[in-house]
């Protein structure tokens, strides 16, 4: 993990955020053909990421799904409007969890006006785990993780977003105060419970 | 020594943000503690990530994320493209006044309903006249209606139903009444396939 801190101006843009700039030029151009085609470039570095984060978000692959390409047409209908001296993934970190926060919205209202299914509540998607040498170890691999991500579940959704935009989507806190708004103490203060929490219901010895 | 033994946030800070200092990374490795406490806390974070990330990447396989980026280029292709706009039929146009009120399609309505009252009429006519007990009898209308009990019974060669006549003068209610219950009787069934092939009034254009 890189060391925290301010987003210095003068540190060199990132491959993306060069890609960026580059395609918000080709669109200012009017070249709008050929800005598409560089951002299925930017497309593809960013996207296994962005799935990432939003999974680990909305904890529902269709949510997910709905909110990354949200998010991917959202950046490039406003890429005009991208700083280049900001890192790409910042800019566009913001806009994923923006859109995440949105879709969140509208599931809680559709499940306003659902008919529950069943009594089992906001339970996770069952995930196919890795392939595990034997079926012992598979069920215990697979209790442990849904153990763990019972765990980032129950953390409040502050606390829950910062610790997957710094911890899994490896972002500073200058970089996540950016991204949510908050000041970067807050971040800290977020992160910190987030953790604390996660080893009080985690660590097993 | 016990002093400076690192606090949980510094170590969480270590683990996620930041690189050790010279001096912590001296403590570190003279401090067999603390140095157990970071690889702990370390493991932890590690197997938090390593499960979201392996949750994510079962959910979002290669596959689907080459169709959600051939969704998002798909999308981008149609933004910023005006709309289509589908022409009037020719003999409409924008700078002829209409003079007509009447379209086509109404004319061919007016002149079904008229021919449906004629034919309704004629037949109405008829049936009266058709009746088994009432051929050139005056009195009150009559109505053939379905099966009821005690009465003489008309049944239709090969079919079940059956009908019989209704001597009794009847109000327009009762008369519709019955009707409805003639139209969701069995008899009804057979005049399906018939009304399938009779074009709606919407469908008149």
């Amino acid at each position: 993990m890189t060391a925290a801190g301010a987003v210095a101006p003068s540190a060199p843009l990132s491959r993306d955020s060069q890609l960026a700039a580059e395609i918000k030029g080709l669109v200012a151009g009017g070249e709008r053909d050929a800005a598409r085609e560089r951002y299925g470039e930017l497309v593809a570095h960013q996207q296994r990421r962005a799935v990432r984060i939003a999974y680990q978000y909305l904890r529902d692959v269709h949510d997910a799904d709905e909110a990354v390409q949200d998010a991917f047409i959202k950046v490039f209908m406003h890429i005009t409007s991208y700083r280049e001296d900001l890192p790409f993934e910042v800019w566009f970190t913001r806009i994923l969890v923006n859109a995440c926060l949105d879709l969140r919205k509208s599931r809680s209202r559709r499940l306003r006006w659902a008919v529950p299914m069943s009594s089992t509540g906001d339970v996770p998607p069952s995930e196919p785990s890795a392939p595990e040498p034997t079926p012992e170890q598979r069920l215990v691999s697979r209790e442990r993780a849904d153990e763990i991500t019972a765990a980032v579940e129950s953390l409040p959704a502050r606390q829950r977003t910062v610790f997957t935009l710094c911890h899994l989507a490896e972002q500073t806190t200058a970089e996540v105060s950016q991204a949510l708004g908050l000041s970067e103490a807050t971040v800290r203060v977020h992160l910190f419970r987030a953790i604390r929490k996660l080893r009080r219901l985690l660590e097993r010895d | 020594m016990k002093a400076s033994h690192l606090s949980d946030d510094r170590l969480i800070e270590l683990c996620v943000l930041d690189e050790a200092s010279a001096t912590e990374q001296q403590h570190l490795s003279a401090c067999a503690r603390c140095d157990a406490r970071r690889g702990r806390m370390q493991r932890l974070l590690d197997e938090v990530s390593d499960t979201a990330a392996a949750a994510a990447d079962a959910a979002f396989t290669p596959e689907r994320l080459g169709r959600q980026q051939a969704r998002i280029l798909a999308h981008l292709q149609h933004e910023g493209r005006p709309a289509r706009v589908i022409a009037f039929p020719a003999g409409h146009g924008a700078h002829e006044p209409t003079v007509s009120r009447t379209r086509p399609g109404s004319r061919w309505i007016a002149a079904a309903a008229v021919a449906g009252l004629v034919v309704g009429a004629i037949a109405g006519r008829f049936g009266h006249d058709y009746s088994f007990y009432s051929l050139g009898r005056p009195g009150p209308s009559r109505v053939i209606v379905a099966r009821t009990a005690e009465q003489p019974e008309l049944r239709a060669s090969g079919s079940t139903a059956t009908i019989r006549e209704v001597t009794a003068s009847i109000s327009d209610d009762e008369f519709l009444n019955q009707l409805e219950i003639a139209i969701d009787g069995p008899a009804a069934a057979a005049l399906q396939p018939i009304d399938e092939l009779t074009p709606r009034s919407w469908e008149v254009r």
